[in-house]
């Protein structure tokens, strides 16, 4: 009966309840949105690189060290030369280590020239390897290796010609026509930068440079842009770190790469705070239009009120009814909310992925939302105690 | 003794000057049925709602039902006023946008009176006694006439079975028809439920239906502009 009441209440004043219900609902998709696209980008950009123990570059900031490398963001000041590669694998401590080489594209996807073994090393995620859809790792020198999200979106199969590019524009002019490149593999989504690079062998970058014609003799590079290492023993990583930042011939720098994600996310704190501030503020000001659409409603209800008071029902009978009418508001705002943010998640996640590189999974329910929207009731039982405790102090003035 | 006051006095706090009431004594017997009448502005609603406890007095012994009103706290008159006295004023009686039925349930609600089975079958008695046809008994309240309001009201006075019945001018937005209707009705209800029934008016032609009538003006020796002591 009290529900029935509550319920019947609002349902006569189906006019200004639908328009709070609605300002509700957009700040709970406000709210959930960010909330969910936040974690999930922190998700996923801790899960770019695992396995990984260090990382070695020419001496920079540890965070451009990282965006090159891993991010595929910006281009590296200068490269490491092959000889301090070589020394750096021929460490005892360290048990693999794998060369990148940077700075072509394919069609606006950058171009990595590396080795077998990175297919077999780099993990991502909580050690997920690298896994092949289709084919396998390159052999020849023209073989090429294409991420799946390249594959997919310049619609490559098994087989194909393509060719590629020095330089990094999509339009570059330096386009090496002569050098068609054969897809022998495509790698399973992994929902990190990997998926839009381009893989070939270190040889097969040098020849995009040098014009090497095929069959000829496999060229070994004379730098290269970073390095991944592998130790093998997790202890000595930061011996190896210090043996690597002292090394003499050359300067430097080797970053653990699970403190410069964590670096880079803390950059990021700020706007990160901000897109939340501004959701709470979003949230405070529907609740407040809440709060004076019922206090609104007691005024008009005087006498409805009064009647209640007359029949028997006690002060705080009033207040609870006051009470959960806005709680029937919110959280209908909150299904209406989240089903809104669910249906534009599946029918724009390839938007978000396309255009910010952002891949957000269509599950908005964890248990960070669930505190989230018990909070949002918490503060629904909060700004409706204004008009509820008006409703509660209604003395009988006829 | 259904009602009985002594050296009452009220002044709204609003207004702590002016008296509104002032009773020396007043006494109502059980099963009585008193009509009292009074000008308009004469303190009849202030005197019915001190009566059941929507308002409190500034001095003296309020006692009904053999319970002293004066003596209870705002809780207590709640829960008294529930389980005692039903209320009929002269119009909003109902929610407006409940059905007769809904309307009549929320009263129950409130009364520690019998939640039973026998609940709905007591309210359908009821609204047919009062001739509310049953189409109309969900309807939205306030899409049933004010003679149909007002009978229903008395169904909603009536359901948790108070000692005390007080009605407030409930026949005045009824035309005359319906309000001989209205009174025939009433009469007959609190005969057969053994209340006491209190109703006041400024219409000295519903007297007829009582077998007590008091003038206000004689219970009540509030002079103007003299506060409570
Ligand atoms: N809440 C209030 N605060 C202050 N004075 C009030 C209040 N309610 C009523 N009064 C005053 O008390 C007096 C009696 O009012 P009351 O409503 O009891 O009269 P009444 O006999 O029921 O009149 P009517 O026949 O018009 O209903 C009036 O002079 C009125 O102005
Ligand atoms: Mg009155």
């Amino acid at each position: 009966m009290f529900v029935k009441l509550a319920v019947k209440s609002l349902l006569n004043r189906k006019g200004s309840a639908l328009l709070t219900l609605l300002a509700m609902s957009v700040s709970i998709f406000v709210l959930l949105g960010v909330e969910h696209i936040r974690t999930q980008s922190k998700d996923s950009f801790a899960n770019t690189v695992s396995g990984v123990d260090l990382i070695v570059g020419a001496r920079t900031s540890s965070l451009n060290l990282l965006l090159y490398s891993v991010f595929r963001v910006g281009s590296p000041s200068n490269n490491i030369s092959w000889q301090s590669f070589q020394a750096i694998a021929a460490n005892p401590k360290v048990a693999w280590a794998i060369p990148i080489s940077l700075g072509d594209s394919h069609k606006g996807y950058r171009v990595l020239g590396t080795t077998a073994d990175y297919f077999q090393h780099f993990s991502y995620g909580k050690q997920h390897k690298l896994r092949f859809a289709q084919g396998q790792a390159f052999e020849q020198v023209f073989d090429v290796v294409l991420g799946a999200e390249v594959a997919h979106q310049l619609g490559y199969h098994l087989g194909d010609k393509l060719v590629l590019a020095h330089g990094i524009a999509t339009t570059s002019f330096a386009l090496h026509d002569d050098k068609p490149f054969q897809v022998v593999g495509i790698l399973a989504p992994t929902v990190t930068p990997v998926d839009q690079t381009v893989h070939v062998s270190l040889a097969g970058i040098e020849a995009i440079h040098k014009n090497w014609q095929q069959g000829g003799a496999t060229p070994s590079p004379s730098s290269i842009t970073a390095g991944m290492v592998g130790l093998k023993s997790r202890m000595a990583t930061f011996a190896v770190q210090r043996e690597i930042n002292n090394y003499r011939q050359e300067p430097l720098l080797a970053i653990l790469p699970g403190v410069a994600l964590s670096e880079l996310w803390q950059m990021m704190g700020l706007l990160e705070n901000t897109l939340r501030l501004i959701s709470v503020l979003v949230l405070v000001a529907a609740l407040l239009g809440l709060s004076a659409m019922l206090l609104a409603s007691i005024r008009e209800r005087e006498r409805e009120i009064q009647l209640l008071r007359v029949i028997g029902a006690p002060p705080w009978f009033l207040f609870l009814l006051i009470e959960l009418e806005a709680v029937l508001i919110s959280s209908l705002s909150i299904v209406c909310g989240a089903t809104l943010l669910y249906l534009s998640l599946i029918s724009l996640g390839d938007v978000l992925t396309l255009q910010f590189g952002l891949h957000v999974s269509a599950n908005i329910f964890s248990i960070h939302s669930v505190y989230l929207l018990l909070l949002v009731i918490l503060a629904t039982l909060i700004a409706a105690a204004i008009p509820s405790l008006q409703a509660y102090r209604n003395r009988f003035n006829n | 003794m259904a009602i009985d006051l002594r050296d009452v006095c009220f002044a709204y706090p609003g207004a702590p000057e002016t008296s509104i009431l002032n009773i020396k004594q007043w006494t109502v017997a059980g099963n009585e049925h008193i009509f009292v009448h009074g000008a308009s502005g004469s303190g009849k609603s202030t005197l019915l709602n001190l009566l059941s406890g929507i308002l409190s007095s500034s001095g003296g012994e309020v006692a009904v039902l053999g319970q002293r009103l004066d003596k209870m706290n705002a809780y207590q008159r709640d829960r008294f006023r529930a389980n005692h006295i039903g209320y009929v004023f002269q119009q909003f009686n109902l929610i407006p946008y409940l059905g007769a039925v809904d309307n009549i349930q929320i009263a129950s609600q409130f009364s520690k009176q019998k939640k039973s089975a026998r609940l709905s079958a007591d309210i359908e008695n009821l609204l047919s006694r009062l001739n509310i046809s049953r189409a109309d008994w969900h309807k939205p309240s306030a899409k049933l006439s004010i003679g149909q309001q007002q009978r229903v009201a008395i169904a909603r006075a009536l359901i948790n079975q108070p000692e005390l019945l007080i009605a407030d001018e409930p026949t005045s937005a009824l035309d005359q028809p319906n309000s001989d209707n209205f009174m025939s009705l009433l009469m007959s209800l609190a005969k057969e439920h053994d209340i006491t029934l209190l109703f006041v008016s400024h219409d000295m032609s519903l007297s007829r239906y009582f077998d007590r009538v008091d003038a206000l003006s004689e219970i009540n020796q509030s002079e103007a502009s003299s506060p409570c002591l």
